[in-house]
């Protein structure tokens, strides 16, 4: 909700700066960002009483003094003879009705008024619509307009259902579903209650009549109606929040006074209701619950003065909140209220220390297969367990899916498995070795849960000079089990490419396993790698195609090895990527090495070009080539 | 092949891979607070509305509760869990004062966009005993955010509103541009919650504080763009060794 600047210091005796008021509603809960001289306000869903000027101005009444008065009307209000039929009680226990008939000549909107739409930057729609906007933005009540001259029968509210099409005043056309509460006369609905009021009763630029309804709506009746069916309404959100049950004739007369100060006014009439007693919520006046649950020590004096300035009264044994605080009912509610006026930034740190107790690690087996598995190259990853269409009918159904493609849960991680490995393939990895631990759930005598582990594979063993001409095949994963005395080969699948997609023909390996105490249980692992305990700052991934060359070194002077390996691993170039040994002979009888070394060459920014990656190769050419004893076969200068 | 006895050979560097950099941070967190004391807790990430949303004073109203923000399951007789908090209601019931401990792991919500995904991570913790305060609530909070992100971090908290707290506040940290970050949500343990654990809420109070793993992980590796993490790109999952 946006608030201006101006408006708040309208009821501000003292004058703070936008910054200083900033800071005083963040000390109070209330999340805004500031664009120009407006408050963008993001108040908690139990802040109802803070959606306009007047609410906001009472919580900072803790910090200002404050003139919080508006002009109303006061004048006798003659009854209004309405033929209203409340049939919903419980979901609108106070309601009001005040008619106005103006003359004909309408003035320029007053220095408020204007001042309201220029700050809040919103369109003027008709005069009593406006009145209608500016006097819930001003005391947060939304109230809704009708022509009085289109309404010539009895009006009802009632919770009807499925109640079929309703034509709205923002032009649009709603399928009334389910129970809704509504207002309607012997011919059609005339306003979904706390949402939206009808195109055929809305008032427009001749209206010179107008019936003001204002209610307090059961905020449960109104809740997740403005999704339902999609509308943006700015009542709807006041009321889901809840409005203050007691201020409807306060805002009646306000609306009458604005109207009084741009027209003549013909006639007025008021009609109000209360079909239950509001009855004010009371909490123990508890001091000493209310210092042990902060830490602190207040002072009774201090106490009562903090919720005196929120309109609070308190006696011996009571506290009352006022008729607007629907959100007070405890004595956490009351610390808090006291902790928002001190500041959670000024209330003390009390040592937290728990009992010390003795870490008995147990052995843990899930922990203990994921080392094995980092150790030999392999990668976690994390899929959500969305999947579509049943496989099975042990598999779970989401009742409320994102799209029919995420319709259900998975029974096994093979699939997502498959969609990462296809992924990295179309990056140009040629190694690809994952894994994931999850849970799976399945529909078997009410829900099964299984903690699963998922392997897949394909491409290179590794890159270095051993590994890279071997390929991954089921030997090379059950290798890998049975050097921890685990035999996982029967579980070890090759998954066909035929009908994935990609041209890629290297096998696929992929393995599911149970952790279980019987099958697949490592009770102790040494792990080889330490993972290192900071926190690396993450380097953006190009996106751009990356190439490769391979250079293969002559070398007869050995101890020339260590030196090229040395130049060539601390060559630095903005677009090498990466670069290994994937080939090394040792030629005895001719007593020469030959290493070869394969450079990746990618850039963050633009597709590389031939040029690009000759410049990078001449470079670590000529680096090689200062060396004595290195040759590279095969090179023409 | 090279002869096992060549002096000469060059470096055989093996690729070690890595846990994914989620559950690196999960643990992180999760291994700070057991070395604080708290005991770890676990639970399913099927639930149903009683322990998802009734135990912890989630009205049946509340937006939480609809249909667009919770995924409901086998016509609604259970839910993906929508936080890791069932599993502190689960362990209240099971255990006696006093009692600490956390839970971790996958929560669900119907979202998904550039900066919300339907599933993420969670990790929560809650101390219950006699005479619990906001002050050492305060403490603790100041704690695992001196340890998360170094003892010159600025935090301030904010007043703010969770139906199973009261009071709430949610914890913003000073980034280096100088933009306040909201870090986590805490409280004391709202004593309706207490009452349904069949705990003497005039004995005993609770408080408790929930991080979003993604959100911290983002900070800490300096990670802009939340569905990387969910890519499984190795280029990515690489760089978290």
């Amino acid at each position: 909700m946006k608030i201006a600047y101006q408006h708040i210091l309208k009821n501000l005796k003292e004058k703070p700066s936008i910054d200083e008021i900033s800071e005083k509603l963040f000390q109070l809960g209330h999340e805004h960002e500031i664009f120009g001289n407006v408050f963008h306000m993001e108040f908690t869903p139990n802040r109802g009483d803070c959606l306009s000027v007047l609410g906001l101005c009472r919580d900072l009444s803790v910090f200002y003094k404050t003139e919080l008065n508006y002009d109303i009307y006061k004048g006798q209000l003659s009854p209004l003879k309405i033929d209203f039929i409340n049939n919903a009680e419980k979901s609108c226990p106070h309601i009001s009705f005040l008619k106005i008939e103006i003359g004909e000549n309408i003035k320029s909107y007053n220095k408020d008024l204007e001042s309201y739409f220029s700050e809040m930057d919103i369109k003027k729609n008709n005069f009593f619509t406006d009145i209608s906007n500016y006097v819930s933005y001003e005391i947060g009540h939304p109230t809704h307009c009708y022509d009085a001259s289109k309404i010539n029968s009895s009006i009802y509210i009632e919770k009807r259902k499925d109640t079929g099409i309703f034509k709205t005043l923002l032009d649009t056309e709603l399928k009334l579903t389910g129970p809704n509460l509504v207002f309607y006369t012997e011919d059609e609905i005339i306003n979904l209650a706390g949402i939206v009021g009808s195109k055929s009763t809305a008032c427009s630029e001749t209206t010179n009549s107008v019936l003001v309804e204002c209610a307090y709506f059961n905020p449960e009746e109104i809740i997740g109606k403005s999704v339902k069916y999609d509308i943006q309404s700015e009542a709807a959100y006041k009321f889901e929040r809840g409005v203050d049950p007691l201020s409807q004739e306060q805002v009646l007369r306000r609306f009458l006074k604005i109207v009084s100060e741009h027209t003549d006014i013909l006639s007025v009439s008021y009609f109000s209701k209360n079909y239950s007693a509001y009855k004010y919520p009371s909490v123990d006046n508890n001091l000493r619950e209310i210092n042990k649950i902060l830490g602190i020590n207040l002072s009774v004096n201090e106490f009562e003065h903090y919720l005196e300035s929120l309109n609070f009264k308190i006696d011996d044994k009571n506290i009352t909140p006022p008729s607007y605080r629907s959100d007070i009912y405890s004595c956490n509610d009351i610390a808090e209220e006291i902790a928002r006026i001190i500041g959670y930034d000024n209330i003390p740190r009390k040592e937290f220390q728990l009992p010390k107790k003795a870490l008995s690690k147990k052995y843990n087996s899930e922990e203990n297969i994921k080392n094995l598995l980092i150790d030999n190259g392999f990668y976690e990853v994390i899929n959500n367990p969305f999947v579509p269409k049943s496989k099975s009918e042990l598999m779970i159904k989401v009742d409320n899916p994102l799209d029919s493609n995420r319709e259900y849960l998975r029974l096994d991680l093979k699939d997502s498995l498959v969609n990462n490995l296809l992924y990295n393939e179309r990056r140009q990895q040629d190694s690809i070795k994952l894994f994931e631990i999850s849970d799976i759930y399945l529909q078997i005598e009410g829900i099964q849960k299984k903690r699963i582990l998922g392997i897949i594979a394909s491409g290179r063993v590794g890159k270095n000079y051993e590994d890279f001409s071997k390929k991954i095949n089921i030997n090379y994963l059950e290798k890998i089990f049975e050097s921890v005395n685990l035999n996982i080969k029967s579980d070890i699948i090759n998954i066909s490419r035929d009908n994935l997609d990609t041209k890629l023909k290297t096998p696929i390996i992929y393995t599911e396993l149970e952790f279980d105490e019987d099958s697949l249980n490592l009770r102790k692992y040494n792990q080889l790698n330490k993972p290192s305990t900071l926190f690396k700052r993450y380097v953006p991934i190009s996106e751009y195609p990356s190439s490769s060359r391979d250079l293969s070194f002559a070398i007869k002077d050995f101890n020339q090895l260590k030196e090229l390996e040395r130049q060539l691993f601390n060559f630095e170039h903005e677009l090498l990527k990466d670069l290994y040994i994937f080939d090394y002979y040792k030629n005895e009888d001719v007593q020469e090495i030959k290493i070869g070394f394969r450079f990746v060459i990618q850039s963050s920014k633009r597709t590389i070009t031939d040029d690009d990656v000759a410049n990078v190769m001449n470079d670590i050419i000529k680096l090689a080539l200062k060396l004595n004893g290195i040759t590279i076969p095969g090179l023409k200068i | 092949m090279p002869s096992s006895k060549d002096i000469n050979l060059p470096e055989l560097v093996f690729e070690y891979g890595t846990n994914h950099p989620i559950n690196i941070m999960k643990d992180s967190i999760m291994n700070l607070l057991l070395s604080f004391g708290f005991e770890l807790a676990e639970g399913p990430e099927i639930e149903t509305e009683k322990f998802n949303f009734d135990m912890l004073n989630i009205k049946k109203t509340h937006p939480a509760r609809q249909m667009h923000d919770t995924f409901y399951l086998n016509s609604k007789s259970h839910l993906l869990r929508t936080h890791t908090s069932p599993v502190q209601i689960r362990g209240m019931l099971e255990k006696k004062p006093p009692m600490a401990f956390i839970s971790g792991g996958k929560v669900y919500r119907k979202d998904d966009d550039s900066t919300h995904l339907p599933m993420f991570h969670q990790v929560e913790g809650i101390y219950v005993n006699e005479d619990v305060s906001f002050t050492e609530l305060k403490d603790l909070i100041y704690k695992i955010i001196h340890s998360l992100f170094g003892e010159e971090i600025e935090l301030r908290f904010r007043p703010s509103y969770f139906p199973f707290t009261e009071p709430s506040a949610e914890v913003d940290i000073l980034s280096e541009d100088g933009k306040w970050l909201e870090i986590l949500g805490c409280g004391i343990v709202n004593p309706q919650v207490i009452i349904n654990c069949n705990i003497d809420p005039k004995r005993y109070r609770g408080l408790a504080f929930g991080l979003g793993i993604e959100r911290i992980a983002m900070l800490k590796y300096g990670v802009n763009d939340i569905r990387e993490f969910y890519k499984s790109n190795l280029d990515f999952l690489s760089q978290f060794k």
